[in-house]
């Protein structure tokens, strides 16, 4: 059977274990094209205009999957780690899907729900597997090599790599020929690695001399760590590893420079970026801006965006000081004249 | 210690009550207003919630007026509220409000920590004093709600037009005078009385209008624009699908039956949704499937902007509404919905309604 994952959302992070899964359960897996403006325009069109650009092109993307492949999987990311969640729209998705998608051929609904214990996530996929007719011994062969993909996987990402690099065997590092210096790219994985969505940003900033880090980059215990000055426990698993990613890069001095990257709309963002800021500004003073995509965002503005921020970045290397040219501060962007 | 807490539609008057009874001095925040809104949304994130926004602003208002604790109560997830009070904590520090910040949490692995908190804002109480307490704010909270929904049958049906607004702005103003809850509740007695002598025309065939969301929205007049009194004003009785009643019980209360009652009604989603995704979104499935049920005339969806689980419900509320026949729209709110074009999609949809039922319906 054709399965067609979209390419979309946490796809990024999750394709290794997905796909191997399929593949050895003797599936074919099938890809959505990548982000391109026509997808983009029938995620907008289809899905409900309140929901974020993340999952509009979510929807985009399975209706690229329409004709492709004979089931579309979707994911219900429930929780990917004990006690948390991600966000309430990754667990309505599959809803959200049913009810505005139309002509679509059956959906493969994937369960995974490690609230209670990390173990029983992967019940959600032993499950599917046992409904595309697999024996157990297959479902848990299948499994433990997927797994065992996906986490080969996730150390190279911690190691530094981008999951395109891993993906398309790119070998380098994609650094640029002489390095300026780091920026952190804080942003969910489906914004920070769609190079469609996110202007190119890290082409971009690789011109300009920087190497980009992601919050994958960081191991799970500094984000823990990181995370822990708060007084009650974050329990949004990537606002985690943004947050604590941010926080981490801002201790280690290991970045010249925090560019958020964020959905217009994003609940979770609202809150994570606005800790971020507020210990930054407090105990770091690393200048930081936050840049917000949504389907009207265009390539001209976003430039000069970002253009405009390293330029401040620089400005302030040189100077040591905290007033840019721009009348802005550096850490609020909020006008200081 | 002075404590305030965040205003969510009448759940003032049982919380007032209940620190009243405790004797620990207590200000509530000035009614929700444009001013409020305007603090809150200069001190928070702008995609914050509308609700945060609004909790942020009574906080500094009611420190103006000499509070000093702010008590709150939290959730783990998966939805923003469950970190309201975190968030709250780090804007008022940097903006030099010295608050002291209680977050009363669903008690998880350490049930000790939420009773030393309530012992805390109870100004040491003894436990039985503070049960008694809690149970006298649970009735003042049904009593509040059975009020209200007097109020929301008679609005349409009145023959001398305003005089059910004129009945709640008087009960409104003069409840605070109260001191404890007895007097509260011996007031609202008074007025439930006074609600049901309200004269009505006699034979008036109000259109059903449900109304189902986001809870806070749900339950905060000022964030819906009014609308349970606009629409009785059209000449529909409203029915809600969540009160403050439903939240206390859902959330503080101990009370099994109806948590199964409760359980039960959520069946009612299942072929549309049939798992929690956070918020109330489940809630507004099941409620928009029970209203459909019902035979209600039509159903209204309320949101607060970037609502994340209500943007789930909201796609699936139009298959719903298709496969039941029964006409649903959805009202998105923020800081800058406006009065006008607010009102004239209500009227729209009443309008649509009406034709609907082959008739034209009277406004009031
Ligand atoms: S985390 Fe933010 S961007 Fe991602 S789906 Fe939720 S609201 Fe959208
Ligand atoms: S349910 Fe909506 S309003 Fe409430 S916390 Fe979640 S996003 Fe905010």
């Amino acid at each position: 059977m054709k399965i067609g994952i979209p390419r979309a959302l946490l796809y990024p992070i999750y394709i290794p274990l997905w796909k191997t899964f399929f593949e050895e359960l003797g599936h074919q897996v099938v890809l959505s094209g990548r982000t391109s403006k026509g997808i983009l325009n029938n995620g907008v069109k289809t899905c409900v205009d309140d929901a974020c650009l993340p999952v509009k092109l979510f929807h985009g993307h399975v209706m690229d999957l329409i004709g492709k492949a004979d089931v579309i999987l979707v994911p219900r990311l429930i929780s990917i780690y004990p006690g948390e969640f991600i966000c309430p729209k990754f667990i309505g998705l599959p809803e959200m899907i049913k009810n505005s998608v139309s002509g679509s051929p059956k959906l493969l609904i994937m369960n995974f729900n490690a609230r209670d214990r990390l173990e029983k996530g992967y019940d959600g996929m032993r499950q599917l597997g046992r409904e595309l007719g697999a024996s157990n011994t297959n479902v848990e062969r299948a499994l433990d090599r997927a797994r065992a993909r996906q986490a080969e996987y996730e150390s190279m990402l911690e190691s530094g790599f981008s999951p395109k690099s891993i993906l398309e065997k790119r070998n380098a590092r994609q650094s640029p020929a002489s390095v300026k210096g780091r920026i952190g790219l804080i942003g969910h994985p489906y914004l920070v690695y769609d190079d469609y969505i996110n202007m190119n940003i890290v082409e971009k900033l690789a011109a300009r001399g920087y190497e980009a880090i992601f919050p994958e980059n960081v191991p799970l215990e500094d984000i823990e760590l990181a995370c822990s000055r708060y007084p009650k426990k974050l329990f949004w698993s990537y606002g985690k590893r943004l947050l604590g990613g941010g926080l981490t890069m801002l201790e280690k001095r290991k970045v010249d420079g925090l560019i958020i990257l964020t959905s217009f709309g994003c609940g979770i963002d609202a809150f994570i970026d606005e800790l971020l800021l507020r210990a930054n500004q407090r105990e770091y003073r690393i200048p930081q801006t936050t840049i917000t995509l949504d389907e009207h965002t265009g390539q001209a503005g976003f430039d000069t965006r970002l253009e405009a921020f390293i330029d401040m970045m620089e400005w302030r290397g040189r100077y040591d000081n905290n007033i840019p040219a721009y009348g802005t501060d550096v850490y609020t962007g909020k006008s200081l004249v | 210690m002075t404590i305030t807490f965040p205003h969510m539609g009448r759940m003032y008057i049982p919380v007032k009550a209940l620190f009243d009874d405790l004797g620990v001095k207590v200000v509530v925040p000035p009614p929700v207003s444009k001013e409020t809104l305007e603090i809150g949304t200069r001190l928070a994130p702008e995609m914050a919630c509308l609700p945060m926004k609004i909790n942020l602003g009574n906080y500094i208002q009611s420190m103006e007026k000499g509070a000093d604790t702010i008590v709150l109560t939290g959730s783990c997830g998966p939805c923003r509220f469950g970190y309201y009070g975190v968030v709250e904590k780090e804007i008022l520090k940097d903006n030099g409000y010295d608050a002291d910040v209680v977050i009363l949490d669903a008690p998880g692995r350490e049930p000790q920590v939420l009773l030393n908190r309530i012992r805390k804002i109870s100004g040491n109480s003894s436990w039985l004093k503070i049960a008694r307490a809690f149970l006298q704010a649970s009735k003042v909270v049904e009593q509040v709600d059975e009020f209200i929904d007097i109020l929301l049958k008679k609005r349409p049906r009145e023959l001398n037009k305003g005089e059910t607004d004129r009945v709640q702005s008087k009960f409104e103003k003069e409840v605070l005078i109260c001191k404890g809850s007895g007097e509260t509740l011996e007031f609202i007695e008074e007025y439930k009385e006074k609600a049901a002598q309200i004269p009505e025309r006699p034979g008036v065939q109000p259109l059903h209008i449900g109304i189902v969301g986001e809870i806070y929205t749900l339950i905060e007049p000022y964030v819906n624009l009014n609308i349970e009194n606009k629409l009785g004003h059209l000449g529909a009785e409203v029915h809600r699908g969540i009160t403050v009643t439903d939240w206390v019980k859902t959330h503080l209360s101990l009370d099994m039956i109806y948590k199964r009652e409760r359980k039960k009604k959520l069946k009612k989603a299942e072929n549309y949704l049939s798992l929690c995704i956070g918020g109330h979104a489940w809630e507004t499935i099941a409620e928009t499937v029970h209203y459909a049920d019902m035979g209600l005339d039509g159903i209204i969806q309320v949101l607060p902007f970037g609502c994340m689980p209500e943007i789930v419900a909201e796609s699936i509320i139009p298959t719903i509404s298709r496969d039941k026949g029964v006409p649903a729209m959805t009202l998105t709110v923020d800081e800058l919905t406006g009065e006008a074009g607010y009102m004239t999609r209500l009227e729209a949809f009443v309008d649509l309604l009406s034709q609907k039922k082959g008739r034209v319906y009277e406004r009031s």
